[in-house]
């Protein structure tokens, strides 16, 4: 402790100096009940006038609230009303005391630039982590929706799969049998109207069922193409066949037209007779006099094909929308789901075709599809020959195999039918038979999984996959499996019939 | 006439609006903006009840900690009531309220004792939950404050002037 009396008087009074130009001191002397008795140093430099000093000593009353006067009090960094920073000591002094208030100013401005810094860097703290927390939580939860969302696609892709192979399997056999019927049966004119009502209203429902799996597949679902040389005049004739009962029963005339200058075009020919229906089942829907038109030309690169009518026409400001799903009630008189012209736009893409519309209200509509070949045509198609052989049919669902086994019986070939894929291996290791025809679902060991095993134990016949599934998971899977050619169903026995015959030409 | 006057010390962590409800209560202005208590501010007020005398309240603003050192301390003394400042949004605020409740009352045994829990605007940012407040109510009066609209602040210190003056 500093002796200050000792000290030499220059030092003193430097030390004094400092002392009072840094603490700036102010002495307020108080009897017993806070009356003023003398005031020593600068009272402005704390705000405090003199004239006013009720005020100001009433402030600093406050501060001893509940404190014994008799006893040394500090208090450290109070801010004043001017917003000074103070101490104030408290010095009794007998019955009265003194109140010492010193500057705290520069300390305290020094104390909360740091503390600032700090308190602030700590509110940061907390919130970045609270931020990085919430993040953390809508990560997992997207993690947690996209989950969710591929087991939904998951399940809706298995419930389509599911809904192709029901659908197109009773219609395979529905077909079938009709043909059968129609080949067979020397139908007089009233069996053969009844077979006509048959097969337009098994047409409906095919179109329908395709289109309703078209629109589930939704965009990114869609199958690769299947392009084969398709057989225009026949698949004219189809168009014909299915749409003229709907026209005629309206008063309506169809006209089909063909002009084709080259080989067959290789096209998908499912996606192709999709479009074609979806066309000539809205024309003859919404026509109620006139006629409606198909016209298909091929010039070996294009295929062109335009479906007019007139019928009610589509208004200007419905021409975009009849193309959106479900947009039944777009215009008037309009039925269905709604789904035809926008599968056929979707089809025409696919097939990395145009979709072009005209329509006047009141005079009819002209819808225009090009299509470009997928491929080049073979130079020749293999020609029809008598067949020779067995064929092996594997497949479950008995209405099938027998379609199937009459089918090829009638191409001259020889059949044996399986309903399970173990004792059709068996059977073909020991037969080797020339052609295997597999269904893709089977009961137990699956039809990929069954050809993989004839494969991979030497069956050099060859193998054709039959599937419900069209889509490009299921075709690939055949291939890689072993299959020489992939079928969807329901089956065009045409395209069955050159497969076989192509399947089993001399190599 | 006033009762009192009554020396009512704010404690809490820093941040949690301590000096913005009285700030609040004392001038009803609000400041945004953050700036740290350094020592302490004392305002006062009389607390006006209606068909009887009011109440004045000397308030000392202390600055935030989550624990008394010396100086906070000495600020306690002569303190008839503590008004504990949390902040909703900081839950570990709450904790440090109730710490510096229990260090109090070491110093303060008969002081009527408050806890305001601040940012009521920004609930929907709260970590504190409503069970946890409804427990405390148990043992103390818990008032939800925002001193940036006033809820709940005049009953902060209704509540603070119901423990002292019966």
């Amino acid at each position: 402790m500093i002796d200050l009396p000792a000290l030499p008087l220059p030092v003193r009074r430097r030390l004094r100096e400092i002392l009072l130009d840094r603490s700036h001191p102010l002495v307020l002397s108080f009897g017993s009940g806070w009356e003023l008795c003398g005031l020593q140093g600068e009272p402005d430099w704390y705000g405090i006038e003199l004239a006013s000093a009720e005020t100001a000593i009433a402030a600093l009353r406050d501060l001893f609230i509940g404190i014994e006067l008799d006893q040394e009090q500090a208090i450290p960094f109070v801010e004043l009303t001017n917003g000074r920073s103070v101490h104030v000591h408290l010095i009794p002094d007998g019955e009265a005391f003194h109140l010492l208030l010193l500057d705290a100013e520069p300390a305290r401005a020094a104390q909360r630039d740091q503390q600032q810094l700090a308190n602030e860097a700590a509110l940061a703290g907390h919130a970045k982590s609270k931020a990085i927390d919430a993040l953390k939580h809508i990560r997992s939860e997207l993690e947690r929706q996209r989950g969710r969302l591929a087991e939904a696609n998951a399940l809706k892709n298995a419930l389509i799969a599911t809904l192709s192979h029901e659908f197109r399997t009773p219609l395979t056999a529905a077909f079938g049998r009709l043909r059968l019927l129609e080949q067979g049966l020397p139908a007089d004119a009233g069996q053969q109207r009844e077979l006509l009502a048959l097969r337009r209203n098994l047409g409906q429902l095919q179109v329908l069922a395709e289109n309703l799996l078209e629109y589930g597949r939704g965009e990114a679902g869609a199958a690769a193409l299947n392009p084969v040389a398709v057989d225009l005049a026949a698949l004219a004739e189809d168009c014909r066949t299915l749409l003229e009962p709907l026209a005629l029963a309206k008063g309506l005339q169809l006209r089909v037209t063909l002009t084709a200058s080259a080989p067959p075009p290789w096209l998908d020919e499912l996606r192709l007779r999709q479009v074609l229906v979806n066309l000539l089942s809205n024309a003859v829907r919404y026509t109620a006099q006139g006629e409606v038109a198909l016209l298909l030309a091929w010039d070996g690169k294009v295929l062109r094909a335009a479906v007019s009518d007139t019928g009610i026409g589509i208004a200007p400001e419905f021409q975009t929308r009849i193309f959106q799903p479900f947009n039944a009630g777009a215009q008037h008189g309009s039925r269905g789901a709604g789904l035809g012209l926008s599968i056929v736009r979707r089809l025409v893409e696919q097939m990395h075709g145009t979709l072009a519309l005209e329509s006047t209200p009141g005079h009819g509509s002209r819808f225009s599809v090009q299509v470009p070949a997928t491929a080049a045509a073979p130079a020749s198609i293999p020609p029809a020959a008598p067949l020779q052989g067995c064929v092996f049919i594997v497949e479950d669902d008995p209405d099938i195999t027998q379609l199937l086994e009459l089918t090829v019986q009638g191409f001259g070939l020889q059949t044996r039918c399986f309903d399970a894929a173990p004792a059709a291996i068996d059977a073909a290791l020991a037969a080797a038979p020339a052609l295997v025809v597999l269904d893709m679902r089977l009961p137990g060991m699956s039809g990929a999984e069954a050809a993989f095993a004839l494969r991979s134990r030497g069956h050099r016949g060859a193998i054709l996959m039959l599937s419900a599934d069209a889509g490009s998971d299921a075709r690939a899977a055949a291939q890689r499996a072993g299959a020489d050619r992939f079928l969807a169903k329901p089956i065009d026995f045409a395209q069955l019939e050159a497969s076989v015959r192509e399947l089993l030409a001399p190599r | 006439m006033s009762a009192g006057p009554y020396k009512v010390c704010l404690l809490g962590d820093f941040g949690v609006g301590k000096t913005s409800l009285v700030a609040r209560f004392v001038r009803s202005t609000f400041a945004a903006k953050y700036l740290t208590t350094v020592g302490v501010k004392v305002d006062s007020k009389e607390v006006s009840r209606p068909g009887r005398d009011p109440v004045k309240l000397v308030l000392w603003d202390i600055a935030g900690s989550n624990a008394l050192d010396g100086v906070s301390a000495s600020y306690l003394r002569g303190a008839a009531a503590v008004l504990l400042v949390a902040d909703g949004t900081r839950e570990a605020t709450l904790a440090a309220a109730l710490d510096l409740l229990m260090q109090a009352r070491t110093l303060l045994p008969s002081a009527a004792a408050v806890l305001a829990v601040n940012k009521f605007d920004l609930v929907e940012r709260w970590e504190v939950g409503p069970p946890t407040l409804a427990q405390l109510r148990r043992s103390l009066p818990v008032i939800e404050t925002s001193a940036a609209t006033g809820i709940g602040v005049e009953q902060a210190f209704a509540a603070i002037v119901a423990g002292l003056v019966p």
